[in-house]
C-alpha cells in the first residue's frame, strides 16, 4: 500500500461554547467531538465505551439535546453550545437538581456511564416533548447502558426529581 | 452528601465518599491518567482462529511519522531479558503471538507512536503472512480424537481435569425410582465492563510503574516481576477506580503488552482497548453440562452424576483451577448421598475465558435447577417442595464430604416464596400470552486459600488512614472498608480515609474478586484495629509508667483504668511520645482449599465459607412470537451482616440485571472461527427497558450478635437464568436446554410436541 499519496484531512481552528465559556480548538475534519473534549478541553465525564453511538457513555448536550460525542465530529459543534456533566454543576458544592438526586439515591456504582445518564435525565426533564413521568424518562434513557445495573437507583432518582 | 433513602433508618448507610465526583464525572479512571512524554499503543490482531505466522513485515509501519516502536512476537522471543509468556495459572499466553496464532483476535504485533492516530495508521502498514490451520471452537469437539491441537504440550486440548466422588453414584442411580439425564449448554458471553481495559506503563532503568484497570494489582505485580526478572521493588502497580470489571480484569491481561511497549519505545505508553478488543481479551466460559439425577418416589435425590466441560479458549488464564471451582459447585445446594462429578476445561481456538461474575457457577445452576423443576413436574411435586425436601442444611454432608455449617437455604427459599406471592396477578390480560413463575438457588465456594493484609495508620493529627489493596470498582469497597474500620476503632467514619491500591504503599491482597473482600479484608482490618489499639496502649503505658493492661483505648480516647490520669485523645499520646504515626497491622490467611488437593480426588474443606443465593422470576411469554418478558425479578443472598443495606441491594439487583443478559439474549456468535458480534450493536446488554419495573432484593442476615461477614457480589446471578427458564416452563411447559432463552428457541419449543426427555423408568420397588 502506498502511504505517500494519502491526503491528510484538513486541520482547522473552530470555536464552540463549552459549559458556558467560549473554547477555540484545533481539529481535523475527522476528529470526533469526544476526542477533542477529552484531548484539548480537559473533559473527563464523557467517555468512550462502545465507539459507535450505542451506549451513551460519551453523552454530551449540544444546544440542550443529547448527542453521542463519539460519533459526532468536532466540526459539527462549531458555533454551538456544548454541555458536559461537569458543566451542569460547575461548583461541586452546589449540585444541579439531577446530580443531587443521583447522589441522594446512591444512583451509581462504577460510575463510568453515570454522567451520560445524568445528562440524558436532565435533557428529558427539559424537553417539552417528553412527559414528566417516570415511564417517559425511562424510555428516554434507553440509549444509556449501565452494566453494573444501577437502573433501579436511577429510576428512584428520577422519581425524586418528579415529586 | 446523602445516604440512600432505602437504608434502614436504624442503621444508616455510610455512602461512598466520592459520590459527587462519581456523578459529575471527575472520578479518576486510568483513561484519564496521563504522564509527561506519554505515547500510545495500538495492537494488530489475528483474523484467523488458528494459523502459522509465516512472516511479519514491519518496515513500512516503522517508517510512518510519529512511530516510536513496532513489536512482534518474534522480537520478544528473541529478547533474552524477557519471558514473553504470561498467565494467571499457567504461563501459556504469549504477549504477542509467537510462531502461530491460536484465536481470531489474538495480538500479533503492536505499534507505539506519539499519538493514538499515528499508531493506528501505522498498524495497517504491517504485513503479516499466515498459513491457516484447522481450528476448533466447541469445547466438546475439542476433546474428540482428531480434533485440532491448540497447544502441542496439552494433548486432547486438556486444560484442566478434576474429579469428585461421594458414596457410590452408580449404585445410587441403580436404586433410584427414576433417573433423569439432560445436557445443558451455556454459550460464550462477554463481561462488557463499560470501561475497556486500559493500562499506562512507564519503563525506566529502575523498573516499571504501571497504572491499570485491574482487580488484582498484586497479581499484575508478581506476573510482571517474573516476566522481566525484576526485583520486588522493581514493579509498582496502581489500580485506579475501575469502570466495571465483573471478572474481566481479575488477572494479568494487557499489562505485559503495555510494559513491553514502553520498554521498546523508551517512553511511557498508554493502551486503551477499543470495544471489539475487549471482546477479544477475555470472555465467559461456554459450558456443556451433562447431568444425571436419580430420585426416589418421594422426590428425594439419591444420586447425581455430572460431566462438565468448560471452554477455556486458547489460553489457560484461570481455567485449570476454575474447572475445579466448578467441580465443587456443580451438585447444587442439596443433600445427596452419592455424587460423581467430572469437571474439565478444554482448550479451543476461541477468546480466552476467565471468571465471569458468578464464576463457573451460572452454567451449572442452569443445569441442576432446570432439571430439578422437570423432576418435580414429572413426580407431581412442587418446585418449592422438592427443594425443601432435599435442601442442604447446617450439619449435612456436602458433595465434598465435609459437613457444612452456617447454611441458610430455608430462609432463602422462604424469601423467594414470599417474593413470588406478592401481588399475585389475577388474570393474564392477553389470551395470546401466558404467565408463570420460577425460582432457583445456588451454592458457591469463595476463593480459598487466599490472603489479605491491612494496615490502619494513626497519625499525630488524629487522622486515620486505611492501607488496603482492595480495588474500588463501584461496589463500594472503599466505603465498606472505611465503615468497618471506623466500627472496629469506635470512631466516626469522618475520621477515616482510604486511598486506592498502590503496591508501593498498600499491603498484599490476593484479589478483589470471588466476593471475598468484605469478609477477608474486613477480617484483616479487624485485626489491624486490635493491633493499633494494642500499640497505642503500649505507648501510653510507657508515658505514664503503668503496664499496658492498665490502659484502655476506646473511641480514640486513652485512659488509665481507675482514673489516675485524665483521659486524653490518642493523637495526644502520639504527640507526647514524639511519634508521627502508629500503624496497626492485620492479616487474613486461609491455608487450605482446592489448590492443595489432588485434582482427581477432591474431598475435604474447599472454602472458608459458602456463598448462598437465589432468584425468583415471573415471566409473560408471547405464544405467537416466543418473546419472554420478565415481569418481576427478585434476588437474594445470605449476607451474614450487611455492612450497607444500599450496597447489598445494589449487588443483588445488579446481579439480577446482569443475569438478564446471558439468560435472554447475550451470546458471542462464532462464524468461521471468529466472533461476528464484537460490538454493542450486535452484542446487546440489558438496557433500562429490559429491566422489570418490579425488582426486589433481600439480604438474609444472621440473628447472631456478631455474625461473620459474607460477600454479596454474585450470589443471585447464577440463579437468574434457571429461575427464568423455570418460569417459562411453568407458563408454557417448554423446557429449554440452551441459553440464551431467545424468542426463536421459545417459539421452537412451543411448536414442538414433545419438549422433555422421557425419564428412564426403573423398578417401582423403591
Amino acid at each position: 500500500m502506498s502511504t505517500e499519496q494519502r491526503t491528510e484531512p484538513e486541520t482547522t481552528r473552530l470555536s464552540f461554547t463549552l459549559n458556558g465559556a467560549e473554547r477555540t480548538v484545533e481539529a481535523r475534519t475527522d476528529d470526533t467531538l469526544l476526542s477533542t473534549l477529552r484531548g484539548q478541553c480537559g473533559v473527563t465525564s464523557a467517555r468512550e465505551a462502545c465507539g459507535i453511538g450505542i451506549c451513551g457513555s460519551c453523552t454530551v448536550l449540544v444546544d440542550g439535546a443529547v448527542a453521542s460525542s463519539c460519533i459526532m465530529l468536532t466540526a459539527q459543534a462549531a458555533g454551538r453550545q456544548v454541555t458536559t456533566s461537569e458543566g451542569l454543576s460547575p461548583d461541586p458544592h452546589q449540585l444541579s437538581a439531577v446530580h443531587d438526586a443521583f447522589v441522594r439515591n446512591g444512583a451509581f456504582q462504577c460510575s463510568f456511564c453515570i454522567p451520560g445518564m445524568v445528562l440524558a435525565t436532565h435533557a428529558a426533564l427539559h424537553d417539552p416533548s417528553v412527559p414528566n413521568t417516570v415511564e417517559a424518562i425511562r424510555s428516554y434513557l434507553a440509549g444509556n447502558l449501565c452494566r453494573c445495573g444501577s437502573y433501579p437507583d436511577i429510576l428512584a432518582a428520577i422519581e425524586d426529581l418528579l415529586t | 452528601m446523602g445516604t440512600s433513602p432505602r437504608s434502614r433508618p436504624d442503621r444508616p448507610d455510610f455512602a461512598m465518599p466520592d459520590a459527587v465526583s462519581r456523578v459529575r464525572g471527575t472520578v479518576e479512571f486510568v483513561l484519564d491518567k496521563t504522564v509527561e512524554n506519554m505515547a500510545h499503543a495500538k495492537v494488530l490482531r489475528s483474523p484467523h482462529p488458528h494459523a502459522r505466522i509465516v512472516s511479519v513485515d514491519t518496515t513500512a509501519a516503522a517508517e510512518r511519522p510519529g512511530v516510536l516502536a513496532v513489536l512482534t512476537g518474534s522480537d520478544l522471543a528473541d529478547d533474552p531479558d524477557v519471558d514473553p509468556y504470561f498467565g494467571a495459572q499457567r504461563p501459556d499466553q504469549p504477549v504477542l503471538a509467537i510462531g502461530k496464532t491460536r484465536y481470531a483476535g489474538e495480538p500479533v504485533a503492536l505499534v507505539v507512536a506519539t499519538t493514538a492516530r499515528a499508531a493506528a495508521e501505522a498498524l495497517v502498514e504491517i504485513d503479516v503472512e499466515y498459513e491457516e490451520q484447522p481450528y476448533v471452537v466447541d469445547e466438546v469437539e475439542a476433546r474428540k480424537p482428531g480434533a485440532p491441537t491448540v497447544h502441542e504440550d496439552h494433548p486432547g486440548n486438556d486444560c484442566g481435569s478434576w474429579r469428585l466422588r461421594l458414596g457410590d453414584c452408580e449404585k445410587g442411580l441403580a436404586q433410584a425410582h427414576r433417573v433423569y439425564t439432560h445436557t445443558y449448554h451455556s454459550p460464550p458471553a462477554s463481561h462488557v465492563p463499560m470501561e475497556p481495559h486500559v493500562c499506562l506503563a512507564s519503563w525506566t532503568d529502575d523498573g516499571v510503574e504501571v497504572w491499570t484497570s485491574a482487580q488484582a494489582p498484586y497479581a499484575v505485580k508478581t506476573g510482571l516481576q517474573k516476566m522481566f526478572s525484576l526485583p520486588d521493588g522493581g514493579v509498582r502497580v496502581r489500580a485506579l477506580n475501575l469502570g466495571g470489571a465483573y471478572g474481566a480484569k481479575g488477572q494479568i491481561r494487557i499489562e505485559p503488552m503495555v510494559v513491553c511497549a514502553s520498554r521498546a519505545a523508551g517512553v511511557p505508553v498508554r493502551l486503551e482497548l477499543a470495544r471489539d478488543e475487549v471482546f477479544f481479551t477475555i470472555g465467559k466460559h461456554a459450558a456443556t453440562v451433562e447431568i444425571t439425577t436419580g430420585v426416589m418416589r418421594d422426590g428425594s435425590i439419591v444420586a447425581r452424576k455430572m460431566n462438565v466441560v468448560y471452554n477455556a479458549g486458547a489460553y489457560a488464564v484461570t481455567s485449570p483451577g476454575g474447572a475445579g471451582q466448578g467441580l465443587t459447585r456443580a451438585p447444587g445446594p442439596y443433600r445427596i448421598p452419592n455424587v460423581a462429578v467430572d469437571s474439565v476445561a478444554s482448550y479451543t481456538n476461541t477468546v480466552p475465558t476467565g471468571p465471569f461474575r458468578g464464576a463457573m457457577t451460572s452454567q451449572l445452576a442452569f443445569a441442576y435447577e432446570s432439571q430439578l423443576d422437570d423432576i418435580a413436574a414429572d413426580l407431581g411435586l412442587e418446585p418449592l417442595g422438592i427443594r425443601r425436601q432435599n435442601l442442604l442444611r447446617s450439619g449435612d454432608v456436602y458433595a465434598t464430604g465435609e459437613a457444612l455449617e452456617g447454611l441458610h437455604y430455608d430462609d432463602l427459599l422462604d424469601d423467594l416464596e414470599s417474593a413470588l406471592a406478592v401481588d399475585e396477578p389475577a388474570t393474564v390480560p392477553d389470551p395470546g400470552k401466558k404467565r408463570g413463575s420460577g425460582l432457583a438457588i445456588i451454592i458457591k465456594n469463595t476463593l480459598t486459600p487466599s490472603r489479605s493484609e491491612a494496615g490502619i495508620r494513626l497519625d499525630a493529627s488524629g487522622r486515620i488512614s486505611i492501607l488496603s489493596s482492595s480495588v474500588e470498582m463501584g461496589q463500594g469497597a472503599t466505603a465498606t472498608m472505611m465503615s468497618l474500620a471506623a466500627g472496629y476503632l469506635g470512631v466516626g467514619t469522618d475520621k477515616v480515609q482510604m486511598g486506592l491500591p498502590d503496591t508501593r504503599h498498600t499491603p498484599f491482597d490476593t484479589t478483589t474478586s470471588s466476593s471475598r473482600s468484605t469478609y477477608s479484608m474486613g477480617f484483616a482490618l479487624r485485626e489491624a484495629a486490635t493491633d493499633l489499639h494494642r500499640r497505642v496502649r503500649e505507648e501510653a503505658a510507657k508515658l505514664w509508667d503503668v503496664t499496658s493492661d492498665q490502659v484502655t483505648v476506646e473511641g480514640g480516647c486513652v485512659r488509665v483504668n481507675g482514673g489516675a490520669q485524665a483521659e486524653v485523645s490518642w493523637e495526644h499520646v502520639l504527640g507526647q511520645a514524639g511519634l508521627e504515626e502508629v500503624v496497626g497491622q492485620g492479616v487474613f490467611q486461609s491455608d487450605f482449599g482446592l489448590s492443595k488437593m489432588d485434582p482427581h480426588d477432591v474431598h475435604g474443606p474447599v472454602s472458608v465459607h459458602w456463598h448462598q443465593g437465589g432468584a425468583a422470576a415471573e415471566v409473560e411469554v408471547d405464544l405467537q412470537t416466543g418473546r419472554v418478558e420478565v415481569l418481576r425479578l427478585h434476588a437474594n443472598c445470605y449476607a451474614g451482616r450487611a455492612v450497607s443495606a444500599h450496597r447489598v441491594r445494589q449487588q443483588n439487583l445488579g446481579c439480577a440485571i446482569f443475569g438478564l443478559g446471558p439468560s435472554l439474549f447475550e451470546e458471542l456468535e462464532y462464524l468461521d472461527g471468529a466472533i461476528t458480534n464484537p460490538n454493542l450493536s450486535d452484542y446487546m446488554i440489558p438496557s433500562i427497558l429490559d429491566v422489570p419495573v418490579a425488582m426486589t432484593s433481600t439480604a438474609v442476615e444472621s440473628s447472631e450478635a456478631d455474625p461473620e461477614l459474607h460477600g454479596v457480589g454474585e450470589m443471585a446471578l447464577p440463579a437468574v437464568a434457571p429461575a427464568i427458564a423455570n418460569a417459562i416452563f411453568a407458563a408454557t411447559g417448554v423446557r429449554l436446554l440452551d441459553l440464551p432463552l431467545t424468542p426463536e428457541r421459545v417459539l421452537r419449543g412451543l411448536l414442538a410436541a414433545e419438549t422433555t426427555t422421557e425419564p428412564e423408568e426403573h423398578s417401582d420397588e423403591h
